[in-house]
């Protein structure tokens, strides 16, 4: 009891735990789970990220503009979605070249706003994947 | 003349409530005879997508979602059950990793559960107290794991990463701070008049009434009761790591209290053993072929007995994915101990109860 008193007066002269957050930045570890990211250069466009991604972030959708890898045969483009993404790594560890095609990083996404559209733009891309 | 009684419903929203239960009380004067409750408030389908949306591979990423606070028990029992089914053995020091990660887990959920009990008998000191110590277990968690609640830690074969000596020394160091911290804890719940007192005698289950009811996890270890699926099950190596069953006889609220004192004590002494012990070897076995057949799984959720039906057909989506959960198993005791209690006291006796209905929703 007199221990929890002592404490109790202590505590008033503690500095206090919890961090002001917007104005003071949150210390992030370098092994802190954030986006995906992606080399086109080094992919080979065996779509085995989209196919182990749990709730299905990366799609590989047929483009007019295709890139110059002489590896996407079909005409593919990477989209990625940071707001569907759950970050569980899945994707990186089913690619045959981590860390040149695809990699984790400990960034943040952008918070989205409603002209992001986000939603809006990725059931388009989910409509034209299942339509292919 | 007849007895007047009158209904007094607790829930779905009240303040005194953590999460969306409804209890209905009739009360007798101050005292409760019947009990009626309802947890369905937060169905959210879980079972049915794990069956229809997703292939069985990324169910173990769904079923985390259950809930916040014991997400690993979840994951881990979904992929045991699928490792049983295609046969999969993984590495020792992927076993190791697995307890290590569910052992803190049961550290920080039974530090929530202290808290919120503290605040229920309106001592805020000491909730903020746990709560800013319990942040020293979510560090270690987020630094093993690379997030702070949905660990995403185990999948099919093993476990995502490897413990770096960096990270098993920040463990160390941090183990040891709340160690000492829960030690000072046991003090203020033994000898503190704003806790011990208003909670002896409060909410007591006897031992008779614990196996009549069936309680499970520390409401029954509380009553003494010798219940823990860890002493049961060979998945987990748990008894080279150091664990030892923590009893209590009282049974009312300061003992489940207690144990969860105990319980935290053997845990860090557990991740203790794995830390300084960890053998060498691969983290991943890459697991074959498709789930065929049924597989039933349980293991020691923070709050008691947590099952995983699985059934498959040998194609990538499973027939049948069936959760039992802590929470759901134990309302017919939590029912039988409103019994008799004063109206006032049911948010302490609630708390302590620490229930779960995220989980038994799904």
């Amino acid at each position: 009891m007199i221990q929890s008193l002592i404490k109790a007066f202590t505590n008033l002269f503690k500095k206090p735990q919890t961090i002001d957050y917007p104005l003071t930045p949150i210390a992030k570890d370098k092994e802190y789970r954030g986006l995906i990211e992606y080399g086109e250069e080094s992919c080979i466009y065996c779509l085995k990220c989209e196919k182990a991604c749990p709730p299905g972030a990366i799609l590989f959708v047929k483009t007019e503009n295709p890139s110059a890898n002489e590896k996407n045969k079909k005409a593919l483009e990477y989209n990625y979605n940071p707001y569907l993404c759950i970050y569980c790594g899945e994707c990186v560890r089913a690619c045959p070249k981590p860390e040149e095609a695809l990699w984790q990083s400990n960034k943040k996404p952008s918070v989205a706003t409603k002209e992001d559209k986000v939603n809006d733009n990725w059931f388009v891309l989910e409509r034209l994947k299942k339509e292919s | 003349m007849s007895k007047k009684t009158i209904n007094i419903p607790i829930g779905s929203q009240h303040i005194a409530l953590l999460e969306p239960v409804r209890f209905k009380f009739e009360c007798e004067n101050e005292k409760i005879i019947t009990v009626d409750s309802d947890v369905g408030f937060v169905h959210r389908g879980i079972e049915r997508a794990c069956t229809t949306k997703f292939k069985f591979d990324g169910i173990g990423y769904v079923v985390a979602r259950v809930c916040g606070l014991c997400a690993i028990t979840h994951s881990l029992s979904y992929t045991v059950a699928i490792e049983k089914l295609l046969g999969t053995e993984i590495s020792v020091k992927a076993k190791y990793l697995r307890i290590l990660l569910l052992e803190l887990d049961r550290i920080h959920s039974h530090m929530l559960c202290l808290s919120h009990t503290c605040e229920s008998a309106g001592f805020e000191a000491m909730f903020m107290r746990i709560m800013g110590d319990r942040e020293l277990v979510m560090e270690i968690q987020e630094l093993l794991t690379g997030n702070r609640i949905q660990f995403d830690y185990i999948s099919i074969g093993g476990v995502n990463r490897d413990l770096s000596s960096e990270i098993a020394q920040k463990i160390r160091q941090n183990l040891y701070e709340v160690k000492q911290r829960a030690l000072g804890y046991r003090e203020e719940f033994t000898n503190n008049w704003s806790l011990s007192l208003k909670f002896k005698g409060i909410g007591a289950l006897s031992l008779d009434d614990a196996y009549r009811f069936n309680a499970i996890g520390p409401l029954a270890r509380a009553s003494g009761l010798h219940v823990d699926v860890r002493n049961e099950i060979n998945y987990l190596p748990f008894s080279e790591v150091g664990f030892v069953m923590q009893t209590h006889k009282a049974g009312d609220i300061n003992a489940r209290n207690l144990i969860r004192l105990d319980e935290i004590q053997n845990s860090i002494k557990m991740c203790e053993n794995i830390v300084n012990g960890l053998p060498e070897g691969d983290i991943f076995t890459k697991p074959k072929g498709k789930p065929n057949g049924e597989a039933l799984v349980r293991f020691e959720a923070p709050r008691g007995e947590l099952m995983y039906y699985v059934k498959g057909n040998a194609t990538a989506m499973l027939e049948r994915v069936r959760i039992k959960t802590p929470t759901f198993s134990s309302i017919p005791a939590f029912s039988h101990i409103f019994v008799g209690e004063d109206y006032a006291d049911v948010p302490a006796i609630l708390a302590s109860f620490d229930p779960c209905l995220s989980c038994t929703a799904k």
